[in-house]
């Protein structure tokens, strides 16, 4: 499903989503998705491409950070390092094209958003919640719902540490695609019992790959920084 | 003839004002500060312009006004040699004339000072929904003198600084985040657990109702016509109007379909046996 299309040949059809394109002198771009239906008109026929985008889009955006709680905390021993997998709530983005301009029309998604505070009402943030097990290994999920992101922990104090729940600023996520895979890497550097620091690795986790195209990019929105600061406890 | 209107311009010109201070030199002031009002305004637009969509409304106005003020305070000071103004003597004139215009003017100041603390304390911001001294609204501008406020059914009020400063404000959506409260009634015959579950899921699937804080759902009293249950939820301050309103009615909806009864107030009458 993700990928380009010509926007007068868009017609897609999976589960109870369907996307298509009514010619009538305009070109009606369309989406049915549960009982939600947008209708949006376009003058021309363009590019268009369908890629999973930053989840925190939906219903509205109201947020840029991302809050993933583990289903079972994690205890990680002083100065150390180790890899695990995670999953992440995959919200679904079409941009029209014109040459390198970009501009989202659609976000949709197949899973339901939920949003969560992390932090006091005074100084925390609000991000889009989202409730993951502890993989050792790359699992095995729904590409049109779950993405597998493998964060990389780094343990950089002389404690152990439990951890319970990553957040990131969605901002700096760097999300790849192919026909049945969705992934991301990150890495948490631990600097205390209660202070970590989140980012984002620009790499895909498996080869061939193709970058999604960031929604902060095409809405052209300045990124101040790429590292999220987690000081209200792990 | 051209030559003659020359001329009488050169001399008109020339000609002294006061002091050494020529007709010229005024003209040269004012052409100076008029160009910087220009130069000030296009530095305003281009800001404006350009921060736009890279920083806060209420900072990005404070921005534009102190680059305003410099770069008239800039041209002003440039051209007092010109109009023959010693600042020096102009400050200690300034200082005795502050002195008398505090005393004549103390409102003005305290509202002066009410504004420059407000700016420095930044209780409020442009933007924000605020409550003070009884009027509810959002803050529309915040100037030197006096804050604008528009209140919810689009009133124009403005509020001189020394009132805001000295008034309780509460601002509602200063926290990321806020609670909000439901008490919802039903009938002594239905089971209350069941009806805590029912709310609890209703409120689990609102995106905006928050996961964390969780909500508190819980039997607050036994009241004459039912059993008092008191919902608890969190939701993000930006939208927490916008939950809150749809939310009792989908609980309401839920319940009922669910054959859990909201009772009307009722009273048991006992009638005596006649003597």
């Amino acid at each position: 499903m993700y990928g380009s299309y010509k926007l007068s040949n868009l017609n897609i059809s999976v589960r109870d989503l369907r996307v298509w394109v009514e010619k009538d002198g305009l070109y009606r771009y369309r989406r049915k998705l549960g009982s939600a239906e947008v209708e949006k008109i376009f003058l021309n026929d363009h590019d268009v491409i369908l890629n999973p985008v930053e989840p925190v889009n939906l219903p509205r955006s109201i947020t840029n950070y991302l809050f993933i709680q583990f289903s079972k905390p994690i205890f990680v021993e002083p100065v150390s390092s180790a890899e695990v997998y995670l999953t992440f709530p995959i919200e679904i983005g079409v941009f029209v094209a014109k040459g390198y301009d970009l501009e989202d029309v659609d976000v949709f998604s197949f899973v339901k958003p939920k949003y969560a505070l992390y932090g006091e009402p005074r100084g925390g943030v609000i991000a889009r919640f989202w409730q993951s097990d502890v993989f050792s290994k790359p699992p095995n999920a729904d590409f049109l719902e779950k993405g597998i992101m493998k964060l990389k922990i780094y343990n950089l104090s002389g404690l152990w540490v439990e951890v319970n729940k990553v957040v990131f600023d969605v901002y700096a996520m760097k999300i790849y695609y192919s026909s049945n895979v969705v992934s991301s890497i990150a890495e948490m550097k631990i600097h205390s019992r209660k202070v970590a620091e989140t980012s984002f690795i620009d790499e895909p986790m498996f080869e061939g790959m193709k970058k999604a195209i960031e929604l902060y990019v095409a809405r052209r929105i300045p990124i101040l920084s790429t590292k999220f600061t987690m000081e209200w406890g792990l | 003839m051209i030559e003659e209107i020359f001329d009488l311009v050169l001399k008109t010109v020339d000609l002294p004002l006061y002091g050494e201070v020529k007709v010229k030199d005024v003209l040269f002031a004012i052409v100076v500060v008029v160009i910087a009002s220009v130069i000030a305004k296009f530095i305003v637009m281009s800001l404006r312009r350009s921060l736009a969509d890279k920083m806060r409304k209420d900072q990005l106005e404070l921005l534009v006004k102190a680059v305003y003020a410099v770069v008239i305070i800039f041209a002003f000071v440039s051209v007092t040699p010109a109009l023959g103004i010693n600042l020096t003597g102009l400050l200690v004139a300034g200082g005795i004339i502050g002195v008398a215009i505090g005393f004549a003017s103390q409102r003005v100041i305290s509202n002066f000072l009410s504004g420059l603390f407000l700016i420095a304390e930044r209780p409020i911001r442009i933007g924000d929904q605020i409550v003070v001294d009884n009027i509810s609204g959002i803050v529309e501008d915040m100037s030197i003198m006096s804050t604008i406020v528009r209140t919810y059914d689009g009133l124009y009020v403005r509020i001189p600084n020394e009132r805001v400063f000295t008034s309780n404000i509460t601002n509602p959506v200063a926290n990321v985040a806020r609670r909000f409260e439901y008490a919802i009634q039903i009938s002594y015959r239905d089971d209350a657990n069941k009806a805590i579950e029912i709310i609890r899921n209703v409120v689990e699937r609102h995106p905006f109702a928050l996961k964390i804080p969780p909500p508190q759902v819980f039997v607050d009293s036994l009241g004459d016509s039912g059993v008092n249950i008191i919902a608890r939820i969190w939701a993000p301050s930006s939208v927490w109007y916008e939950v809150k309103m749809s939310l009792l009615w989908e609980i309401k909806v839920e319940l009922e379909k669910n054959g859990i009864e909201i009772p009307f107030p009722q009273r048991v009458v006992w009638f005596g046996k006649e003597a």
